[in-house]
């Protein structure tokens, strides 16, 4: 299934802004940020479609995923 | 204050003002003949219309003015987010700011610290601050807190801003905000990378940016000046359109910010 994958902040040095990907069915959105060697402590807000969602929410076809890092500094 | 006495300073301020401006120095020279506060002096000619010269380009109204004149921000961590914040307050004329922070500026601090400069390494970053914004704006008062936050801090302010540097502060000053029900205005900054938002009472902003997952690093954050000088102006523009009662989409959204591409997202975070 396709799947857009947007990357935010820091997440994109290396790897991309956003990304049309195909992934296994049933994959979920922190199987998504694990294969994108993204450790799961640095993740800050997960957006689904533009509503919130977890590592264990399961991506559908045709999604738009948007993964966050945590901003700390000041 | 007597009414004769208002009655008098607003004559000597009408006489001394030209379009409808009344320059610092008038306003000192009326201060000393009369034996009242500057802050008093300008405090009665913004009732009447009248702007301090220094915020006529401010383009705010008087009443506007007035009202962040009688302003009270809480600012937590006077560092590179903090600093930058009470600068620009301080400009924008708000009355009262209460500092926070316990540390002395060290030299890692001279990439982005306003006010930490070669000759106040060493120096505590509120009396330095307090030092600095009073050239800036005399009519400014604080209350200086030279210790870690608790909630004395944020109790008598109007609205606090967030100048710390870790996420678990974060959760704390958040916490605070939340039982005292003060509005928290909350930056962050990573390299080239920044974000920023509103927490109104009841808040979800900070707990939805910074999940319990989350582990702080032992290292210091990476932090570039140009960064932190956007989310700083961003933050001030929010309390500034906080307190004059302005709309802002940072209210139910989370700005994050790209200097590398120029890219502005606003993501939703009450849904």
């Amino acid at each position: 299934m396709k799947v857009q994958v947007k990357l935010f902040a820091f997440f994109r040095e290396g790897r991309f802004i956003k990304d049309d990907k195909e992934l296994p069915d049933g994959i979920t959105a922190g199987q998504v940020v694990d294969d994108l060697n993204i450790k799961r402590e640095e993740v800050g807000v997960l957006m689904l479609n533009s509503r919130h969602c977890k590592f264990e929410t399961v991506l559908q076809e045709g999604d738009i995923y948007a993964i966050f890092p945590v901003i700390g500094g000041g | 204050m007597a009414e004769q006495n208002k009655k008098n300073i607003l004559e000597h301020i009408v006489q001394q003002s030209r379009d409808k401006s009344l320059s610092l120095a008038a306003a000192q020279n009326i201060a000393a003949e009369l034996e009242c506060s500057l802050r008093c002096i300008e405090r009665i000619a913004l009732k009447n219309l009248i702007v301090p010269a220094r915020f006529k380009r401010n383009s705010l109204s008087c009443p506007e003015q007035l009202r962040l004149l009688q302003s009270r921000v809480a600012i937590i961590g006077c560092g590179g987010l903090g600093g930058r914040i009470a600068e620009l307050l301080a400009r924008l004329g708000i009355g009262h700011l209460i500092l926070t922070d316990p540390d002395s500026f060290s030299e890692s601090n001279l990439n982005r610290q306003i006010f930490c400069t070669t000759q106040t390494l060493g120096l505590n970053k509120v009396e330095v601050l307090a030092r600095e914004l009073g050239t800036i704006s005399p009519t400014l008062e604080f209350t200086l807190n030279i210790k870690q936050f608790n909630r004395d801090s944020i109790a008598t302010a109007n609205i606090v801003a967030d100048g710390l540097d870790s996420p678990a502060a974060r959760k704390s000053l958040s916490a605070l905000c939340r039982k005292q029900n003060i509005p928290l205005v909350h930056g962050a900054v990573a390299e080239w990378y920044g974000q920023a938002g509103v927490e109104e009472i009841p808040g979800t902003l900070i707990n939805t940016l910074y999940p319990d997952s989350h582990q702080t690093s032992q290292a210091p954050p990476l932090v570039l000046p140009m960064t932190v000088a956007l989310i700083a102006a961003i933050q001030s523009a929010e309390i500034c359109k906080y307190l004059l009662h302005r709309k802002s989409p940072l209210k139910r959204n989370f700005l994050q910010t790209d200097l590398l591409r120029q890219e502005y997202d606003t993501i939703p975070f009450a849904c």
